[in-house]
């Protein structure tokens, strides 16, 4: 087995991991905003592991380039979807978005 | 399996922050299935597949947001 085989296995491994993990800490943790950390890690950090695995294997070919399209997006997208979806669980929970006089630490 | 369970059992919100993270898993489990089949235009699909999941993410929040 060649050092590139191994390397592509362990990366894709590690990929497969962190997206374990990130499947376990939604199901585990006690609120939304826990919640959302494994989230937003479970969409860049396992993404990618599996693209540096890809493009091992592949370099920059057609593979490789939609693959770096298909991450990409996942790496652009997912911090702005996390943080509506914060908003909007603030919101719910709280009843508004900004904060208040006590969180910003100012005597009421 | 762990995200389906959030979504039935939690709150609207927690449904919503395990449908985001099932849809990152799925954009993965698409390009190592791509990479499985030795098919370079199954490629095409995850990056489909993660637009989607951008778009659906946004919608989700957005309807949560205001009217729930």
């Amino acid at each position: 087995m060649a050092p590139q085989d191994v390397a592509i296995d362990a990366l894709l491994a590690a990929g497969v991991l962190c997206q374990l993990l990130c499947c376990v800490g939604v199901l585990v943790a006690h609120d939304v905003f826990d919640r959302l950390h494994y989230a937003g890690a479970g969409s860049t950090l396992g993404p990618l592991f599996i693209l540096a695995s890809i493009l091992l294997a592949h370099g920059l070919t057609t593979p490789g380039l939609q693959t770096i399209a298909a991450v990409g997006i996942l790496f652009v997208a997912s911090p702005i979807v996390v943080h509506a979806t914060a908003r909007a669980a603030r919101r719910m929970t709280f009843g508004h978005v900004s904060a208040s006089a006590e969180e910003r630490g100012e005597r009421p | 399996m762990p995200c389906g369970v959030v979504c039935v059992r939690g709150r609207p919100i927690d449904a919503v922050v395990a449908l985001e993270l099932a849809g990152s898993v799925t954009v993965t489990a698409l390009i190592c299935l791509a990479e499985g089949f030795h098919r370079s235009s199954y490629f095409n699909v995850p990056v489909v597949c993660a637009v989607l999941v951008w778009l659906n993410g946004m919608i989700f929040a957005r309807v949560l947001g205001r009217w729930v």
